[in-house]
């Protein structure tokens, strides 16, 4: 509970007002103190010292009478003063309480002595100008220290009321002052779940800016995040249902067509389901790989890797008369997984080859280049500009005027393994063949061969 | 009846133009937004059937801008987008149907038979003046309750004519009603197909406007 009640930023501003308070009054009250302990000593040591000067001059003037007298009490405080007039040795004088014997061995100043009762005094002595006079006159500690006390308690006694006063007073400011806190988690509390507009509130205090700012941040990347999914969502959609709409509708034109129609629908059926199927693995494909942790770390060879894919690939690249060429210098070791590597490969090559003309050449190159290993795929077909690069890897996102089925996910694909493997991939127009050319850069993570 | 049909997917376009021309339509196939407007301004069509994401120009967007042309040609939207706002909006921006894929191709021409027959003020499917009964989904046409065999063609235009009765349809009219992209036409191919269906049905069911056109008038019994 007590755990609990500190967590509370309440208890946490109560309980630190009110200890800086005390400790501040406390430390007043201890320089008052002392203030006003010296400046008793010094007015009250000289009252002294003035009594004991009075009492020279007018032993001074009556130093014939040689009998003792006492002084009579006049005042309440009269107990703790004391004095001792002495003539030559003899104790002409005295205050009622003051007993025979010199009160002090000091003869001249200041002096503390205690008595035989156990009391203890302040003493001046003083003598007369022919040190045949001898003064004391004494005042009981006891009794400054009582005055002292007193100021103090003046002092501290009002803490003592103030501060449950002073606890309240400071509840009241700590609510009032929490109060835009509240204002904020009532108006998060009320809001529909699936409410993801930035949180307006007005005359928000300084401190709370950051917070709220944060927060609004926040429900600006979880609105993309959704919007984003939501467009995803919409796209597979239009991806999965337009091919299987194809399917339905030329299986329903074979039902009812000729001989040479139906031949025709049928094949563009089944050429509708390898479509979809392609559709579904690569579907499954990116799905699998939002699963898979950044930083797998096999050695791949590249030029390996490149050799096993091309030889994939080459049948239905001989088949619409497209040269497929691998150039490879040496063995290229890459940090990265191999099943990965090789479908980011298959990915691009397939690309390439899908978007390129009949009769067009894909080059695969592999190499270490200065800032490390580069695989690098090269076509001749029309290449792209600058706006469609920038959208390649938005999810469904085929560049427009093309006839090849394809589902628009391979970039994501290659964007995303290329992630994984810690490499980056760089597009451009390819010199050497015209088209494009989509190289993936491992910066300084290769190993050279040994 | 002649459909224009825009869609940008090969597979799908090829599938469902060779299945509503099994189905008696002629259809013209676009495959992008602007040559899809462009088009169905053109007002030849008995209806268009559109698909929502298509290149150059979004299917919405035709739709828009296709209403604000004025241009009343029924619309069947025909996408993928199947989500509720979707389909509000595009039933608000002027889509007289909203279909989304996959769709059964007799469903696709039962529902673009109404919408014609809707913007047409019909209540049934059937078109009926004096004796002669017109079936457009079964595409039968009868005379006193007897079937009576026609070519397509002659059903086309029979159909064409009868499904604006009353008015008058001038020869380019009903050419452009019957054939789709890509067929030629005879100059008197019309008038051979008129002559033909008075012969078969009855010979004063087509009026001859001279100079102007030809009409099937209004059904008596109707009115």
């Amino acid at each position: 509970m007590l755990r609990l009640s500190f967590n509370s930023l309440q208890a946490r501003l109560l309980v630190l007002v009110l200890g800086l308070a005390a400790v501040v009054w406390l430390s007043a009250a201890a320089l008052i103190w002392r203030d006003a302990r010296h400046e008793l000593d010094e007015l009250l040591d000289g009252h002294l010292a003035q009594a004991a000067a009075l009492l020279v001059v007018q032993q001074a003037a009556h130093h014939d009478d040689d009998k003792v007298a006492d002084a009579p009490a006049l005042h309440k405080y009269a107990p703790r003063v004391i004095f001792q007039v002495f003539h030559e040795d003899q104790l002409v004088q005295r205050s009622t309480q003051a007993g025979a014997a010199p009160m002090s061995a000091v003869e001249r100043g200041f002096s503390t002595v205690r008595l035989a009762d156990g009391s203890e005094w302040r003493v001046f002595a003083t003598q007369g100008a022919e040190h045949d006079v001898q003064v004391f006159v004494g005042e009981q500690i006891a009794s400054r220290s009582a005055i002292l006390r007193a100021v103090l308690r003046s002092v501290l006694l009002p803490l003592l009321l103030a501060l449950p006063l002073l606890a309240l007073a400071g509840w009241v400011a700590v609510q009032r002052g929490l109060l835009p806190l509240r204002h904020l988690s009532e108006v998060l509390g009320q809001r529909r779940p699936e409410a993801l507009e930035p949180v307006v509130l007005e005359d928000l205090p300084a401190e709370m800016q950051p917070l709220v700012a944060a927060l609004n941040g926040l429900l600006g990347r979880i609105e993309r995040m959704l919007e984003s999914e939501r467009r995803f969502t919409a796209d597979a959609a239009h991806e999965l249902r337009t091919p299987i709409a194809a399917i339905r509708a030329q299986a329903q034109v074979a039902l009812g067509a000729d001989e040479a129609q139906r031949q025709h629908a049928l094949q563009t059926t089944l050429a509708g389901c390898d479509r979809a199927t392609h559709l579904v693995e690569q579907l499954l494909t990116l799905a699998r790989l939002e699963a898979v942790p950044a930083g797998a770390a096999d050695i791949v060879d590249l030029a390996e890797l490149a050799r096993r894919v091309l030889a994939e690939l080459a049948p239905g690249a001989l088949a619409r008369q497209q040269q497929l060429e691998l150039d490879v210098a040496a063995p290229c070791r890459v940090t990265g997984s191999e099943l990965l590597l090789g479908v980011l490969l298959r990915n691009l090559v397939d690309n390439a080859l899908r978007y390129s003309p009949d009769g067009a050449t894909v080059l695969v190159s592999v190499a270490l280049e200065k800032d490390g290993p580069v695989l690098r795929v090269e076509d001749s077909g029309a290449g792209m500009t600058a706006p469609e690069m920038a959208r390649l890897g938005e999810r469904f996102y085929r560049v427009p005027g093309h006839a090849q089925p394809g589902s628009g996910l391979g970039w994501s694909i290659v964007r995303r393994i290329a992630q994984v493997c810690g490499a980056r991939v760089v597009t451009a127009s390819s010199a050497r063949l015209g088209g494009l050319a989509v190289s993936v850069h491992w910066a300084g993570r290769g190993e050279r061969e040994v | 009846m002649r459909i224009l049909l825009a869609e940008d997917d090969p597979m799908l376009g090829d599938g469902l133009r060779a299945g509503l021309r099994q189905l008696g339509f002629q259809v013209d196939w676009v495959r992008d937004g602007e040559a899809a407007e462009r088009e169905l301004a053109s007002g030849v069509y008995a209806a268009g059937v559109l698909d929502l994401g298509l290149p150059r120009k979004d299917g919405m967007d035709v739709l828009q801008a296709l209403r604000a042309r004025r241009v009343t040609t029924p619309v069947l939207v025909l996408t993928a987008r199947d989500a509720v706002p979707d389909r509000i909006r595009g039933l608000d921006l002027g889509a007289d149907d909203y279909v989304v894929k996959p769709v059964d191709l007799h469903e696709l021409g039962a529902r673009l038979r109404s919408l014609v027959r809707r913007a047409h003020g019909q209540v049934q499917d059937s078109l009926r003046c004096g004796g002669v009964l017109l079936e457009p989904a079964a595409r039968q046409v009868s005379l006193n309750g007897e079937a009576v065999a026609l070519s397509p063609r002659e059903f086309d235009l029979l159909h064409a004519l009868m499904r604006s009765a009353g008015r008058v349809m001038s020869r380019e009219q009903l050419e452009e009603q019957l054939y789709s992209w890509g067929h030629e036409v005879e100059s008197n191919t019309i008038e051979v197909h008129i002559h033909h269906l008075r012969r078969k049905l009855q010979p004063d069911l087509i009026q001859t406007v001279r100079g102007v056109g030809y009409a099937v008038l209004r059904d008596p019994e109707a009115a």
